[in-house]
């Protein structure tokens, strides 16, 4: 077992370049397309909760309160993301 | 409840779900999630070897801010998820049945019912420091037929739930008509 130090290995900064698709699509682009890919993924499973929520549970007093705060909360993580504005949540936020 | 139509003269006594302590436990792994990104940078610092990791997790970058933001996202869409299977479960007592509602994911929901003039036996089981601190426990119904057993796992008060069954067991048998 080597007794070097570990050492940190850089983030893979070239990564792009190196595939050679820095020519298709930007980083910046990329990581604003994975964003996107995140909340459709999310649009498509609060779509399903609340379809669950409204079938299921209508009579409860919850129901509405519930789906209001989880569509709040994530919409405050979301502008976190994409603006680093987390609104109510910025000061528990770096 | 749409799950089922309640009968001219039916009505729900009470609705049961899950004791609150245990879907809190539930919740804990989803709570773990969330600080990792918070917790692991202090931890790493700790540790001499692993220290110069502790610069990855830079929040003020617009990617590191992304993840975290994608992160934190994700992990509390799971935690409502989680509550939303949890509020979705349901033991429902009408005065004429026993009605077990079990949500185990989404787009799979299963509704039983157990006429209470079937019903034979009721158990309850409080084991454990915990349960019996807290007032948590399992309650089984059993029914005249051996194939229909139904449980409640990790119910509050137990033994004031199996009271009332039992009440409505012997108050309301000759009202029901057994199809």
């Amino acid at each position: 077992m080597p007794d070097q130090p570990l050492q940190p290995f850089a983030p893979p900064t070239a990564l792009f370049e190196k595939l050679n698709l820095s020519s298709i699509i930007s980083p910046a682009a990329a990581v604003e397309w994975a964003l996107y890919a995140v909340f459709a993924f999310w649009a498509i499973y609060t779509l399903v909760a609340i379809y669950h929520w409204l079938k299921y549970s209508h009579a409860s007093w919850l129901a509405f309160p519930a789906m209001g705060v989880h569509i709040f909360i994530s919409l405050c993580l979301m502008s976190y993301a994409l603006s680093g504005n987390g609104l109510f949540l910025a000061p528990f936020l770096p | 409840m749409k799950e089922f139509e309640l009968g001219p003269d039916e009505h729900v006594v009470l609705q049961a779900r899950k004791h609150w302590f245990l879907f809190l436990t539930e919740l804990l792994p989803y709570a773990i999630f969330a600080i990792v990104p918070f917790a692991l940078p202090k931890l790493l610092a700790l540790a001499p070897p692993f220290a110069p990791y502790a610069a990855f997790f830079d929040y003020t970058s617009i990617t590191g801010r992304a993840l975290l933001g994608v992160w934190l996202l994700v992990t509390w869409t799971s935690a409502w998820g989680a509550f939303t299977r949890y509020f979705l479960n349901a033991w429902v007592l009408t005065n004429q049945r026993i009605a077990t509602i079990k949500q185990r994911t989404f787009f799979v929901r299963e509704v039983s019912s157990l006429l209470l003039p079937r019903v034979q036996d009721v158990t309850t089981n409080v084991a454990g420091v915990i349960p019996s601190l807290l007032g948590i426990g399992d309650i089984k119904v059993q029914s005249a037929g051996a194939e229909v057993e139904f449980t409640m796992r990790g119910i509050p008060h137990p033994e004031q739930m199996r009271d009332v069954i039992l009440k409505y067991v012997s108050a309301e048998p000759e009202k029901v008509t057994v199809v």
